[in-house]
């Protein structure tokens, strides 16, 4: 897969392999967390301690709906870009995000990652190891999906860049 | 007949200086953290990469000091980047 800048407007992925394409249409998918206590108190981490009581509470009641609507947002746009994703059997897919989308899937990628790195909670070494394990558990095919999203968030930031 | 309603608004920049505070995360990427630096508070990339670097380095780094109002809005700007950023009274 190859991610680049199409003319001024768009970023262009193309070259997208069946299994990456999956991955891609995984994201939205990833980005719930399903009630998760962990992955909830990650995507809404607490904005100060706990001597700020009223801060924390008008946070929960008017800031935290907010915050909500927002990586409901993202997740969302970042789905229906995926709906225009082309897969043709045989055929490498290709899919075009508005530049106006860019922020939105970086939040989303950024999302999913979080939930991943927390539910199979991995430590800062691991998540900086890029080493290819000797067997693949489950666990080491979740630390690649996270790997991958990565390498997507850091090729649409060059991108925005450029 | 309609009332007038005069708000008075307590001046709070001159009391406590607030800090907004980045701490450390695994999971963002420094060349994302360095982006929400630059959006957030118009750093240059510089800055802004000085700022990750310390976050990356020592566990945090003190964004912005100053007024209260000021400091919660960056604060919530910076969890919508999903950044671990916390509001903390300056020393």
């Amino acid at each position: 897969m190859l991610i680049r800048r199409l003319k001024e407007n768009a970023i262009e992925l193309i070259d997208i392999e069946p299994i990456e394409a999956e991955l891609l249409r995984q994201v939205p998918g990833v980005c719930d967390s399903g009630g998760d206590d962990q992955s909830e108190a990650r995507l809404f981490s607490s904005p100060a301690d706990s001597s700020e009581n009223q801060f924390l509470n008008d946070w929960a009641e008017y800031v935290r709906p907010e915050l909500r609507h927002l990586f409901l947002s993202a997740r969302k746009t970042v789905k229906e870009d995926l709906e225009k994703l082309s897969d043709i059997p045989g055929r490498l897919g290709r899919l075009v995000i508005p530049r106006t989308h860019s922020d939105a899937w970086l939040n989303a990628l950024n999302q999913a990652r979080l939930i991943l790195a927390t539910k199979f909670n991995f430590s800062a070494r691991e998540l900086s190891t890029h080493a290819a394990p000797k067997w693949f558990s489950r666990r080491d095919l979740v630390l690649q999906q996270i790997n991958f999203y990565a390498e997507i968030q850091e090729r649409i930031i060059d991108a925005t860049e450029e | 007949m309609a009332e007038t309603v005069v708000e008075t608004k307590v001046e709070t920049s001159l009391g406590t200086p607030w800090n907004v505070v980045v701490h450390d995360d695994p999971v963002n990427l420094m060349s994302y953290v360095t982006m929400v630096f630059q959006r957030v508070f118009g750093f240059s990339k510089q800055k802004a990469q000085h700022h990750m670097l310390e976050v990356h380095h020592k566990g945090r780094s003190i964004l912005w000091s100053g007024a209260r109002e000021r400091a919660e809005f960056y604060v919530q700007q910076l969890h919508g980047y999903l950044l671990l950023a916390t509001l903390e009274r300056a020393e």
